[in-house]
Parts: structure tokens; sequence; C-alpha cells
């Protein structure tokens, strides 16, 4: 008669998924080291799928929804979508925000390098640690607080910035009273606020180039300018990728400053893309067709993040 | 040894939770709009009152204490609602109705009346109104009918107002007596007060500046509409309203034909009228008499009037108390009547308390309704002038002369010398109709669009904006 053999030291075989995770073997091992792992990031997940990608996915249903938050919603399929290819003010939107990010993050990734490479160069500590501080603290306030102390700084009238100006016999600037002033005023503004990311990111960046190729580059006679662009721009590429995206995906959200300092004004000229969700959705109470521009503006924000890794394989050299 | 195997794949995780939020979003996007929290959940006789505001003010603490005295079990609880303006604090009580959270009673303007009482959110008072008539026949005797007709909607009473506002022309003393200018008739014209404004500018333009105001929808360049004899909307008084009329003004000295409340019906943005009213103040900007414009509340232009920057302004009774507290004297400033061009029309706003139709306790807020404008209530709201109220009574000598103006008697005679003075255009689509007349407003006084283009453009867009409405 055959006899079932077993170790005598291993439990009896339990079925299910209590058995499948109790497995005694590598397989066994491996699911109860992933489940350990999940169990860990589960309170992060959770939070973000419930904050974040909840409410992208929502969106995406309410667009498809005609719904005032009065009455129930009634399902009208794409009729929001059709409405958004023909509402030109929306569309104009898109242009201003763009030509927002052109302006914005191309000023701000500029003066945060030169920042971060002047800091980097500095010899004291103590003087790198309170220009590095005094650079990053904008990043840590408000933007509807610095946005609302600017519109009074740059008001055409009564503001300081164009008292000073006036003192060197600069004509009073409309600043939030002209469509292309205004825009400028805002970018100014944002650019103050958010260049302290930037500038750490960099300063991150330039820390990590190695001593020995910079100090390689000057044997062979590469300063100056010579040596940054070929040598140090190159090597910090990866990092300039990293906060190009950043920065254009949150330029491509850019809502308090314009809000507060111009309400979009004057009439449309500084009225950006998610101004246009807000009004559309808590102003007017259209919530599915502020959701239809919510999801044309995540579509916008993927395909270009998208272009800028496809364009990073000719500029961005990983070592 | 073989590769491990059966782990638990990342990607099947995710894909799982993504469908089953999606379920869930869907689920609930088809599910009715939320009701208001079941009663049981909610304290017994508590009211929520929902106010535009910061934090609630030690005064409506003392005024629901007083209510208390009357109603012991009752609770009060004030929800005090930011906002810029009035539709954004309109928009967010919108989402708390939305979402289950609606207050019992929200403070509304005139900007908001019709908004609300068209989509049935809030309570028609006739039946109270009608029940307890012997009781307020005292409070409608001390209210011009006109206050009273604004918060009507389709023959239905819908408010108590409690304060007004008529936008009057304040006048900053300390400048005027610099320049050897006197207090304006009660009749000055268009002509006249331009010539002030002028003679008020600095040289090469100002400051201090001879006129300025807010772009918003009352004040703004609406009064010189109204004067002008037009309006940014046709204008009719809708059917109705007679059970209130005969029970409580059939006795009154009013020349005017009441009905059930206002209708405006259509735009005429572009009328010759309103053309040349919005040709007027942009021209003021062009010369240099009026400051930029800015949107909001107008506390920005309440700095520049305080700082003797300003010589003029549309505004109502609530700068009198706002102007002291800026560390104005009673005497450094007044007050008269707008100027006057083919009329002397001036337009106002009225406020009061809403009983919203979620509401569960309408018994007990009717009774707050009462108490809130009941004389003892109103003079300690109203102490400090930072509005006007509507009861006549209350407007005294005694009562401004803390605050100033001299002239306090313009506030109410707006009513009384002016009966065709109306309130501001505010029907169900204000919220949208004021985003138009703002960004075109803001285009015409930044010179980018001629007066004739931004009302031509504001015309046709809220032709578009009445034709989906209607």
């Amino acid at each position: 008669m055959a006899q079932t053999t077993h170790s005598p030291s291993a439990p009896a075989a339990r079925s299910g998924p209590i058995g499948w995770i109790t497995e005694n073997s590598l397989a066994g091992m491996a699911r109860r080291r992933a489940l350990l792992g999940y169990l860990f990031i589960l309170p992060s997940l959770l939070g973000v799928l419930v904050f974040t990608a909840g409410p992208v996915i929502a969106s995406f249903g309410l667009s498809l929804y005609q719904w005032n938050i009065i009455d129930p919603p009634t399902f009208i399929g794409l009729d929001n979508y059709e409405r958004l290819a023909n509402d030109t003010r929306v569309l104009q939107s898109f242009v201003t925000t763009g030509q927002f990010v052109v302006l914005a993050v191309s000023l701000q990734l500029v003066v945060s390098l030169l920042l971060a490479m002047g800091v980097q160069s500095l010899k004291q500590t103590g003087l790198r640690y309170v220009f590095r501080t005094a650079y990053f603290l904008p990043l840590l306030t408000s933007a509807a607080s610095i946005s609302i102390v600017l519109a009074y700084m740059f008001h055409q009238d009564f503001g300081v910035i164009n008292y000073y100006l006036g003192k060197v016999g600069v004509a009073r600037i409309p600043w939030l009273n002209s469509s292309t002033w205004a825009m400028l005023a805002i970018v100014l503004t944002y650019v103050w606020q958010q260049i302290g990311f930037t500038f750490i990111v960099f300063l991150g960046g330039l820390s990590g180039i190695s001593r020995d190729v910079l100090e390689a580059a000057d044997l062979d006679g590469a300063t100056g300018w010579r040596r940054f662009w070929d040598i140090t721009l190159p090597m910090l590429s990866p990092t300039l990728l990293f906060a190009a995206v950043i920065a254009v995906i949150g330029a491509l959200q850019v809502f308090a400053e314009p809000f507060v300092m111009t309400n979009g004004g004057p009439g449309d000229a500084t009225r950006t893309v998610v101004m246009m969700i807000y009004e559309s959705a808590f102003s007017f109470l259209q919530i599915g067709y502020g959701s239809a521009i919510a999801v044309l503006l995540f579509v916008v924000i993927l395909l270009v993040t998208a272009l800028q890794f496809r364009l990073s394989n000719k500029w961005v050299f990983y070592q | 040894m073989a590769e491990p195997t059966g782990r638990i794949n990342r990607r099947n995780l995710l894909l799982t939770a993504g469908a089953g939020l999606s379920s869930l979003a869907i689920g609930s996007a088809t599910t009715p709009a939320i009701a208001a929290a079941p009663a049981f959940l909610r304290q017994e006789q508590t009211l929520r009152i929902a106010f535009e505001g910061t934090a609630v003010d030690p005064l409506d603490q003392q005024l629901a204490d007083g209510f208390k005295e009357q109603f012991p079990d009752a609770n009060i609880e004030f929800i005090p609602i930011q906002g810029t303006d009035w539709n954004e604090y309109f928009a967010k009580v919108l989402t708390m109705i939305a979402s289950g959270t609606a207050p019992d009673i929200m403070s509304v303007a005139t900007e908001g009346t019709q908004l609300f009482a068209s989509q049935g959110l809030s309570t028609p008072l006739d039946d109270y109104v009608k029940r307890d008539q012997a009781e307020l026949e005292e409070y409608f005797a001390d209210v011009h009918p006109s206050l009273v007709e604004a918060m009507m909607y389709e023959g239905s009473l819908y408010q108590l107002p409690r304060d007004f506002n008529a936008a009057n022309m304040y006048i900053n003393t300390t400048l005027f007596e610099e320049h050897g200018i006197d207090y304006p008739a009660t009749d000055w014209d268009k002509d006249t007060f331009y010539q002030i404004a002028r003679t008020l500018t600095a040289e090469n333009g100002g400051p201090p500046f001879g006129y300025g105001w807010t772009n918003r929808l009352w004040g703004s360049w609406m009064p010189w509409i109204f004067v002008n004899d037009s309006n940014l909307l046709t204008e009719e008084r809708a059917p109705g309203g007679e059970w209130l009329w005969d029970a409580f003004y059939a006795d009154a000295d009013d020349t005017v034909q009441r009905g059930g409340g206002w209708r405006w019906e259509a735009p005429q943005a572009n009328a010759p009228a309103n053309v040349e009213a919005l040709e007027f103040v942009v021209q003021m900007a062009q010369e240099g008499i009026t400051p930029s414009v800015s949107e909001g509340g107008g506390d920005l232009l309440q700095g520049f009037f305080t700082s003797n920057s300003l010589g003029m302004t549309p505004a109502g009774g609530f700068w009198a108390g706002g102007l002291n507290e800026a560390g104005m004297t009673p005497d450094a400033f007044d007050v008269q009547y707008f100027p006057k061009w083919k009329s002397q029309r001036h337009q106002f706003g009225t406020a009061g308390y809403v009983i919203l139709e979620s509401s569960q306790a309408k018994d007990l807020a009717w009774e707050f309704l009462k108490y809130v404008v009941s004389k003892p209530a109103m003079e300690l709201s109203f102490g400090g002038n930072f509005s006007t109220p509507v009861r006549r009574s209350m407007l005294t000598a005694e009562q401004y002369s803390p605050t100033g103006p001299q002239h306090w008697e313009v506030f109410y005679g707006t009513l009384d010398e002016h009966p065709e003075t109306a309130p501001i255009p505010a029907p169900p689509q204000a919220n949208e109709m004021t985003s138009i007349f703002m960004r075109y407003t803001g285009l015409a006084l930044t010179f980018s669009q001629s007066p004739q283009e931004a009302l031509d453009s504001m015309q046709a867009e809220l032709e578009e904006l009445f034709a989906q409405e209607g």
C-alpha cells in the first residue's frame, strides 16, 4: 500500500487565498513579500486613488453629462465636447495659457539656473545657505497672498512699481489694464513665486556634476561660456529635462495669479484654461462642461509631456 | 532554481482599483442630487445661517442670544462664507446645497433673489406673511414698498428686506474745500458733475482723481445707465402681489403701480443711451479723471477716498461706517443724489434672509426672519452704519452723527424723492450676466475696444445667454 509521506515539521497545506499566501514555497515567499510591500504603500495609494485618480476618472464621467448640481445629471454623450470645439473663448484660453507657459517657463528655467550657478560658486557655506533660503522662500508662501500684494504693487496709479519707475522718468505702465502688460505682470509674479523649486533642482544637479570632469575641462582650456555650453549644460541635461517637464505641467495649470490679479482680464487677455474650468463649473454651474474642458486640458498636458520626452532623445545625455 | 510564479500583479491591482473607482464615479453621477442630511442626524431646533463674510461678528452672536431668549430651545449656527463678491458667495452656497450640507437660512442680496427663487431653492413667504399679518404691519409701515417689491418674484415674496443701498454720490469734502467747491444742489446735473470732477483732478491726471468706481454689477457705471433713463435689460413688473400691497400698503402714499416683482427678460446692452453712458465714463478715464478701474467689492476705492486721492464715487449707506472706521471724521465726507441726466433715477440693491426649501426647520427659520427685522434687532445690527437699514424710522440725525455723513437723509430720500428708482437688473442668470458685463466693461475701460464695440459684443453674448436659458 502506497504511503503518502509528509515532512514531520511541515504544516498541512491550506486551500484558498490564505493557502495561496501562506504557501511554503519560493512563490509563496515572493507573494508574501509583495503583499507586505503593497500594505506599506497602501495609505499613499489610497490617497492617490481617492483624491487624485478618483476625481480624474469622475471628471471623465461627468464630462458626458449635463449637470447644474441642483437638478439630477442628464446624460448627453459627447455634446459637451462638440460645444467645446466651437467655443472660441475656451479655445482662446488654451492659446493664452500656451503663451503664458512659453514666457513663464523660459524665464523660470533661465533665471533659476543662473541663480543656482551663482550660489554654487559661492565659497562661503554660510552665504550659500542664506541665498538658498532666500530664493526658496517664496515657494513656501501662498500664491493667492502673493498675488494680492503684487496686484497692489502693479496698480497703474497707486502702485509702488510705477512710483519708482516714475522717479527715473518712465511713464506709468498699465500693468494690469493692458492685454500685453497684464500677461507680463502675471508671468513675473508666477516666476518669482515658483523659481525656488527649479532653483533647488538645478542646485542639486550642479552638485552632481563630477569635479574631475570640470577640472579636466579646465586643463583642456574649456573655460567660461565654452565650459558651460559644452560640459556643464550637457551633464545637467537630465536635470534640465526634469525641471522643464515639471515647470510646464505646473504652468499649464496656472490659476491663482491671473484669478486674483486680473480675473482673466482685460476681457479674456489673461484668462487661462483652469479659470475657464472654474468659471464653467463653479460660477455658471455647468459641471459637465467644466469637466469636459478639464479632460481636454489633461490630454494636452499628456501630449506636451510626451513630446518633451520624445524630443529629449536629441538633447539629453545620460551618463 | 525556477522563477517564482503567481506574484501579485501590480498592473492588475491598479486596473482593478481603477475599474472599481470608475464604477463608483459613474454610479454616483447617475444618482439624484443628494438630499439634505436627514433630520435625525442634526440637532433639533438648530438653525444654520449662511452669510457672506470671513468671520462671525460679535453683533451676530448678540443677535443669536436675543433670539434664544424668545426661543430657548433654538440653537443658532452662523456659517461665514468668503467670496470676492456676491456671485462667488452664491456659487459656494449652491455647492453646499448640492453636497447635502445646505444651511437653513442664507443672506441674499438682489443679485441672488431670482437666482434662488427661480430654481425653487428658496421658500416663498406668502403663507407666513398672511398668517402673521398683524404682527408684521408695523414692519411694512416702516419699509419703502420699492424695497419689498425687489424681494418678490412672480407674485411671491421671498425675503423680508433688512438693508439696502442706493448708488448715491459720495463726496470728499476735504478736496471740495481745497478747490473752493460748494456742496452740490440736489438736482445737480451731469455737466456740473463733470466740471467738478475735472477741477478735482490733478493737472496731467491724478492722483488726486475726480471720480472713481469699481467694475461690478452694483455701482460701477450702472448708475449712469439709470440716470440716462435706460437699463442693461428690458424691465417690466410681473403680475400678482396684490395680496401684499392690499394688506400692507393700501393706504400708503405710493404713486407707483406695484406688481409681483421685476422681470428682466431681454438684453439691450447696446441701446444708444447705454453706449452714451459708457462713452462718458471712458472719456473720463482717458482724460485721467478716473483711475484704472479694478474689480471687487470696493475696498481699494475706499482706501483711495480715505487718503484724499479720490474726490467722488458712487456708493451707498454702507460706506458711512466703513469710512469712519478707516479714520475719516464725520465732516470729511458727505453724500448727494446721483447727478441728473435724462432723469435722476437711481439704482439700488437690497438684502435679506431667505429660507431654503431644503430646511427641516422652516417654522423656526420664519421666526428668526421676523426677529431680525424687528426694530430692536435691527438697531443692534446697524448701529455702526455699515449698511442702510430698510426701516425709515432708523435713519435719524442721532444715528449718523457719530459717523457722518451730514446729509444722511439722501439715503432714504433716494426712494422718496425719486420713486422711479429701481433695483439693479438681477434676473435668474445674474451670475453669467454679471461676468459678461464686467468683461466687456473692462475691455472698454482699458481702451481695448470702443464703447460701441464692447457693448455690441456684450449684447451678442447676452442674447446667446438668454436664448440658452429661455
